[in-house]
């Protein structure tokens, strides 16, 4: 069975284990070991000691802090339950008008913002920028993920939540 | 008077058993034990390596029989072996979205009664380019042989190409202009083309007859029907050696295997749940010609996408809420969309293990009846599905890298494909003769970014995952333009972490013709069509046309002066305007005009790759070496990722990590300052909602995902608190 160390996953996470290795990691057989030191790695680098429970982005995961389960920024801020939707407690900005597409497309055609904007959410202590949508104006935020985290626990790692 | 198949077996029959089989035990054709593979898994295991080898080989040796550039060079080709119901068991590398569209076609002819007439026998050659019997647009034409061994219908050869030219309103096999079935070129609809191995006269002669460039057509149809032949007969002699009583329960467990392995990945990859995600499409025709008064000159569709993952394993898409089909060719038919969900599958799932239809049985597509996804009315063009197809699946591969970022498999995570916009031309070539053809130097756009590192420039298409945009040498023979230009485009890919791969522009000399006509499909205006992850940017997609008409290139040259090789990097003046006279022209949307002539000068951009992770975490160092080789700007190193750049002694940028440092810590304290809560956004924009303060094309778009969707009426009203019928749609029943 292919396992690979910490270490080794610490980097491909961190996207500097070298490329040939990396590209070995890629064509080998997948490592059924992976998902308890991918979150030992990332329990690693958050500072705060809530466990890590399934992380969902970049730098957002849910963890368990107390009784809750909520979503939490690596900062340590915390989006709350875990099963709403993280994004409605974020900060955003909005770049509807063609100045601000403009600061993120300085050379090239840009969406018309009466079509089209962008919207950064944006972790409001630590200024993280988490995710990007690009929607029509009116169009609903979207809930991104709502993982079966019973399940996934239960039945696919055989592990109690 | 037809002659009767050479076997007494009742295929059609046969199917609806398999069916019935699975829908009562969930295992393909009832197969709940790997029988032969317990057996001796080595014999299972290489017999299987066999039929992949069968149909690679079977594929290079055709390649070489085509006379399309497409074919030869871009390896616009597909092959496959099926089990006489029409299930795919091995495939070749290439254009493998058609390989779940071939099982169809042959679907549909067993149930139509070809068993009876036109008959089904050894030696009979069938054709098929109707998307809603089975395939994805009119080009993607396909040629299967039934294959017999002891007189038992014992499996079937396939194998598709994507012709360069397909008899359409406009030239070329995309065909931009095709509003309804009638105007899309020359239909082949489940037809017999040959006997006894051989391509019957009248059916070249038909294509010779109805296409601009028959050569492309003709020539790959004999190359498919050797590639076929070949397998064919490889089978046989497989069969031979194995017996047919093995052949025939072998090749239906390597199907079954086939699912349990989709099953089985889909649980070690991913987390269960429930994932949403979603892209839009904008289209402007206004006032071009040719268009005819039956569909909105300018739309825009929504494509929101929500994909369950069952804890069995199941991965189930589910497109309610999109948009209706429309009077353009951009519709996809069900086996359309069963393409793209097979060629998605296995490129970023079934990279090991047996890859064939079983995977595609492991999950399930809702397409609600009436949309783009699946029109209730035959009559719909669909000649440029892939234009909404890509932007589709590209968000189901960004919903599948969430998964795999959740279960730790980051190296796999890929921000996805982004669309290819397809340049097709015709008229008189430089050789004057008639011609027309589709240019595929689009199948090298730039990738979405993956999770740890950036997405490849120039390199990857998600219809072919052997993108290649071929030599600039064979396009200049098969069409009457000349490169001056083909040029990496600094910025294209989507900003973040790590950045989307780069797009390229080409730039052309109109050559010796004075008549080209040059038209542009596949690519969105007014909106982006892909997506960013993580924090990262979409990649601007919605990029205008450039030309020269009657330009002075010609003059510029014999003075040695400086020509335009690319459009530059002001979007306000392009390179062209700045170095050439004559009439320029800048077009949005589609390139649909009058005949070009030579000394006029043409530019077509591809796109780049969305962006993953926060714009302020990139390296500065990698990020010296893109500007150095173009893929950033300085400006925007500086501007977008707060990356501070010196030049070294010899004027090389280098990266100033101290001056980044500060500088990012000033972009994020602006952010941070600029930013307000979501809750108070939403507040203020509810009022703009409430009075449907929108675009003609946005108020149409949600009026039109409300008429067709519950779902979505009920998500947009609870998500504003509004009732989004009385806004969208006033005077109808509540």
């Amino acid at each position: 069975m292919t396992s690979y160390s910490k270490e080794v996953i610490s980097d491909l996470v961190a996207g500097t284990l070298p490329w040939p290795q990396t590209r070995r990691v890629m064509s080998a057989y997948k490592d059924d070991d992976r998902f308890f030191k991918y979150v030992a790695v990332l329990q690693d680098r958050v500072g705060w000691k809530d466990p890590i429970l399934l992380p969902v982005s970049d730098h957002l995961f849910i963890c368990q802090s107390g009784d809750e389960r909520v979503t939490r920024c690596e900062c340590g801020h915390s989006f709350g339950d875990y099963r709403k939707n993280w994004k409605l407690k974020a900060s955003i900005i909005v770049r509807n008008t063609e100045e601000a597409l403009r600061e993120i497309y300085p050379n090239s055609d840009i969406p018309d913002p009466q079509w089209m904007e962008l919207r950064e959410f944006i972790c409001p202590r630590c200024g993280t920028m988490h995710e990007v949508e690009a929607a029509a104006p009116g169009y609903p935020i979207v809930h991104d993920f709502q993982p079966d985290l019973e399940g996934f626990y239960r039945e696919w790692l055989g592990k109690p939540l | 008077m037809l002659d009767k198949p050479a076997s007494a077996l009742r295929i059609r029959e046969r199917l609806i058993e398999s069916e019935r089989l699975m829908e009562e035990t969930g295992c393909y054709d009832g197969i709940t034990e790997l029988q032969l593979r317990n057996q001796d898994p080595l014999k299972f295991e290489t017999l299987h390596t066999k039929l992949r080898a069968y149909c690679v080989s079977a594929r290079e040796m055709a390649r070489r029989i085509s006379a399309s550039p497409g074919v030869r060079e871009v390896g616009e080709m597909v092959v496959a072996i099926y089990t006489p119901e029409g299930d795919a068991i091995a495939l070749s590398n290439g254009i493998m979205v058609h390989v779940h569209t071939m099982s169809r076609f042959i679907k549909w002819m067993i149930r139509n009664g070809y068993e009876e007439n036109p008959c089904i026998r050894d030696g009979d050659i069938f054709a098929n380019n109707d998307a809603f019997i089975g395939t994805v647009q009119v080009p993607d034409v396909m040629d299967v042989v039934p294959i017999f061994h002891s007189g038992t219908l014992v499996g079937w050869a396939g194998a598709v190409c994507h012709e360069l030219e397909a008899g359409g309103i406009t030239p070329g096999g995309d065909v931009a202009l095709a509003q309804e079935r009638f105007t899309e070129g020359l239909f082949v609809c489940a037809e017999k083309i040959g006997e006894n191995d051989e391509i019957r006269r009248d059916y070249v002669i038909r294509c010779e007859r109805n296409l601009r460039m028959p050569i492309y057509w003709v020539l790959d149809e004999k190359a498919k029907v050797a590639s076929c032949i070949d397998m064919r007969e490889s089978v046989k002699a497989l069969i031979d050696e194995i017996g047919l009583d093995y052949w025939m329960q072998v090749s239906k467990e390597f199907i079954e295997e086939g699912r349990r392995a989709q099953l089985a990945r889909t649980r070690q990859l991913t987390v269960p749940g429930i994932y949403r995600g979603h892209t839009f499409y904008g289209h402007v025709t206004a006032g071009k010609p040719g268009y005819q008064p039956l569909g909105d000159p300018d739309w825009l569709y929504n494509m929101p996408i929500e994909m369950e993952i069952t804890t069995d394993g199941k991965i189930i898409m589910d497109f309610e809420g999109t948009q209706p089909w429309g009077y353009h060719s951009m519709n996809c038919t069900p086996a359309g969309m069963d393409g793209g969900m097979f060629v998605t599958l296995t490129q970023h799932m079934n990279f090991e293990g047996l890859v064939n239809d079983g995977a595609w049985m492991a999950t399930e597509l809702k397409l609600p009846h009436g949309t783009w996804t699946n029109p209730d009315n035959e009559m719909v063009a669909t000649a440029t599905s892939w234009a909404l197809l890509l932007p589709a699946y590209g968000v189901f591969q960004r919903l599948l890298s969430r998964a795999f970022i959740g279960r730790g498999f980051v190296e796999e995570a890929f921000v996805g494909q982004v669309n290819s916009p397809m340049i097709e031309m015709g008229g008189t070539s430089q050789y004057g003769k008639l011609f027309g053809m589709a240019h595929f130097e689009c199948a090298a756009a730039g990738s979405g970014a993956l999770a740890i590192k950036d997405g490849l420039d120039t390199a990857y298409v998600g219809w072919n995952p052997e993108s290649d945009m071929g030599n600039i040498e064979i396009w200049e023979q098969n069409m009457p333009m000349v490169y001056i230009g083909r040029s990496i485009v600094p910025n294209s890919g989507g900003a973040g972490k790590y950045r989307g791969g780069c797009s390229f522009v080409s730039t052309w000399l109109v050559s010796k013709t004075d008549h080209l006509r040059l038209v542009t499909s596949e690519h969105s205006s007014r909106v982006f069509d892909n997506g960013g992850m993580c924090g990262g940017y979409p990649a601007p997609t919605c990029q205008k046309h450039r030309a020269v008409r009657n330009s002075n290139i010609f003059e510029l040259a014999e003075k040695r002066a400086p020509l335009a090789h690319h459009t530059g990097t002001n979007p306000h003046r392009s390179e062209l305007e700045l170095r050439l006279q004559g009439e320029h022209v800048t077009m949005e949307g589609p390139y649909i005009t009058a005949p070009h002539k030579a000394g006029d000068v043409f530019t077509h951009s591809y796109n780049g790759g969305g962006g993953y992770g926060d714009v302020l975490e990139r390296d500065p160092v990698k990020t010296a070496a893109d500007v150095e080789n173009g893929y950033l700007t300085k400006e925007a190193a500086e501007g977008i990722f707060g990356i501070m750049l010196d030049e070294d002694e010899a004027g090389y940028p280098v990266a100033n990590i101290e001056a980044t440092k500060r500088h990012r810590a000033e972009m994020r304290a602006k952010r941070l300052a600029k930013a307000r809560p979501v809750s108070e956004w939403i507040a203020t924009e509810r009022g703009r909602v409430e009075t449907a303060d929108f675009a003609p094309e946005v108020k149409k778009m949600y009026a039109s995902a409300i008429k067709l969707s519950s779902r979505f009426t009920r998500e947009f009203s609870d998500f504003w608190n509004v009732d989004a019928k009385s806004i969208f749609m006033p005077g109808a029943k509540p």
